[in-house]
């Protein structure tokens, strides 16, 4: 799976893209998080590897801007266990196990839409990444 | 050795237990030792009596960031010979306070050309890990030191003496730290979200080794350590010791060659700066019952304050008092209001460390030290003595002109004219801040023919408190380009108005 990131213009904000292109490519989109009000949105989608591509030219093609958010790393021989990312995650990604191991949830991080918690790792263990597909993330240039 | 035996036989069946006694134990390899958390376990099932009867030694640990930390080196004499004045470390300014090679490498100094990302922390950790570094020095020249520059590549191997020499570490227990303020702040207690989103907070508690002995019975001058992967002493009380107020503090030293970067780590503060996570841990010999008492403390047993670090003052706003099994269970209750908290220190590595003096002492690799001088338990900390006064908030607040969030612009715009003033504070009912306007906002509102004030007024107001140093508001008043900042108590209620004419009048700017 890929994370994309759709952002929608004011002017296209109230039309159902997301449902048009599942219902036309039958791709399951699984939108992990979504910010839309009438002055446009900002949504954060989980899409297959191998139906990428074709996703990213249907959503441009319908005015969308579609990016590949980067993911999240923690180097674990850096990460000291301290926990000072923990609270600072809005989705609870980063927990503390019963050894007192801060462990990571890849599954449920948001990726570089969020990095709090980059700049407060004091042994600088996380970084911003880029995913595989990265190549796709220029923006198409009409 | 019949008498010695009946000697040993007879003491333990009185309620003491002498280091020499536990040190024969340790070496004939038959020293009971657990680790403090181990020995609350122990104290719970079987009681006092029990656990001082069976365990001679309880070991304890902590890992956390100790700003108060450094190490000192001599790099050996140069040919022709340099009489040091100013010297760096991978860019890391070092400081010279001896003879002509004798540096001492702080673990707050920063990098110049990586400011608050590599400094001298890093630099030890670098050093401690075998790792090569740049080393630049400079001098004014004498007779006897004619060199006035040397540039070389150094290890920990190439240095005579290179000894970690933290002046106060180890802190008993500290503050839980909360932001207050509209936004993140970042801190040496790590990054605050606003509107107290967060917690953080550092120490191990029931596993810090000061709190396992909390009347210093048995640390002192003298008193063999677990630092940085070996075994270091304690040189003395750490500055800033505040036993009466369980802040207690050690100064500490130990042969940095022979320590490991995975107890002594170099970190980053974001917009605070760079500092060194240190290892270290205390045996504490189990020398009578009340000993075995004082080891059994736990969590819930250490109390600390939730502060407010978003008040820029000495003396913080403190919010409540939590315990460390709180604090360890990552919530916290603040004003009714749960918050997320987690902490800055490794439990597990002090964990790790509290096993590994276990160990140690077990394999017959470790002896207890009778100190030679105890820490004090009655030294006061003391603020610094100021000459100069320092000017508040409060110093510059004058009266602000207010008005409610149903009147119309033009009655606004008369009010600026009459009382001349350029900003306007929006109340409430009972007189709660909830916005404020400015003479351009008005002369706008008019200029496009708006005549309702909520749809010009702002709401997000970046506000000041009466207590708040002038410098701080000043300085935000900078930062978010404004000329004003009303004046708010605790519960937003407006006070006054100060503006950035009388501040800089006052600052003299």
């Amino acid at each position: 799976m890929v994370r994309i990131l759709l952002r929608f213009s004011e002017k296209i904000v109230e039309e159902p893209i997301i449902s048009h292109i599942i219902l036309e490519l039958k791709v399951p989109v699984n939108i992990i998080t979504a910010h839309v009000n009438s002055k446009g949105g900002e949504v954060l989608a989980e899409v297959p590897d191998e139906a990428l591509e074709k996703l990213i030219s249907e959503f441009r093609k319908r005015g969308a801007t579609v990016s590949i958010p980067e993911l999240i790393e923690v180097d674990s021989e850096k990460c000291i266990s301290c926990g000072a990312c923990v609270t600072l995650c809005p989705v609870e990604a980063i927990t503390i196990d019963e050894d007192a191991s801060v462990v990571f949830d890849k599954e449920k991080c948001l990726g570089s839409t969020c990095s709090a918690c980059v700049d407060a790792c004091p042994s600088r263990a996380i970084k911003s990444v880029k995913q595989n597909n990265s190549e796709l993330t220029a923006n198409n240039p009409h | 050795m019949v008498i010695g035996w009946r000697e040993t036989k007879l003491k333990s069946e009185q309620n003491t237990r002498t280091i020499d006694e536990i040190n024969e134990k340790i070496r004939k390899g038959d020293a009971q030792v657990l680790t403090a958390e181990e020995m609350k376990h122990l104290v719970e099932s079987s009681g006092v009596e029990v656990a001082f009867r069976e365990v001679d030694v309880v070991t304890t640990g902590t890992f956390g960031a100790m700003c108060s930390s450094g190490a000192i080196i001599n790099v050996g004499h140069s040919d022709p010979p340099i009489k040091i004045e100013k010297a760096w470390i991978n860019d890391v300014p070092v400081c010279h306070p001896g003879a002509a090679v004798d540096l001492y490498i702080g673990a707050t100094i920063m990098s110049e050309r990586e400011p608050f990302e590599y400094g001298g922390g890093h630099v030890i950790e670098d050093l401690v890990g075998g790792k090569e570094v740049e080393f630049k020095a400079t001098a004014y020249g004498t007779d006897c030191y004619p060199r006035t520059q040397v540039n070389t590549r150094l290890t920990r191997d190439d240095l005579n003496q290179f000894y970690l020499l933290n002046f106060r570490n180890c802190y008993q227990r500290y503050n839980c730290a909360v932001n207050g303020r509209d936004e993140t702040i970042y801190t040496y207690m790590g990054k605050l979200l606003p509107q107290l989103r967060n917690a953080t907070f550092s120490g191990a508690g029931e596993l810090n080794p000061l709190m396992n002995d909390p009347d210093y019975e048995t640390i002192g001058i003298g008193t063999r350590i677990f630092l940085g992967g070996t075994q270091g002493y304690v040189i003395g009380e750490g500055t800033q010791h505040d036993p009466k107020n369980r802040f207690g503090t050690i100064m500490v030293r130990g042969d940095a060659k022979k320590m490991s970067p995975e107890f002594l780590r170099g970190a980053a503060f974001t917009r605070y700066g760079t500092t060194l996570y240190v290892g270290l841990g205390i045996p504490i010999p189990i020398l009578n019952e009340g000993l075995a008492k004082k080891t059994a403390i736990r969590d819930e047993e250490i109390f600390t304050s939730v502060v407010d670090y978003s008040v820029p003052r000495r003396n913080r706003t403190k919010l409540a008092e939590v315990n460390y099994k709180e604090l360890k269970s990552g919530k916290i209750t603040v004003n009714d209001k749960r918050i997320r908290v987690s902490s800055l220190s490794s439990l597990k590595t002090a964990r790790k460390i509290a096993a590994t003096i276990k160990s140690w002492i077990q394999n017959g690799d470790f002896f207890l030290t009778t100190p030679a001088e105890r820490l004090p338990v009655d030294s006061v900390f003391k603020p610094m003595r100021q000459v100069q006064e320092i000017s508040f908030v409060a110093n510059v607040m004058q009266n602000a002109v207010t008005c409610s969030e149903g009147e119309a612009v033009q009655a606004i715009a008369e009010r600026i004219v009459t009382q001349s003033v350029n900003h306007i504070v929006v109340v409430d009912g009972s007189s709660k801040l909830t916005g404020i306007v400015t003479s351009w906002d008005i002369t706008r509102a008019l200029a496009q023919g708006k005549k309702a004030l909520a749809d010009i007024v702002t709401r997000r107001v970046i506000t000041a408190k009466p207590d708040e140093p002038l410098e701080t508001a000043s300085k935000r008043m900078a930062q978010h380009n404004i000329s004003a900042l009303p004046v708010i108590d605790n519960e937003k209620k407006v006070l006054g108005i100060g503006t950035a004419e009388d501040v800089s009048k006052l600052l003299g700017r």
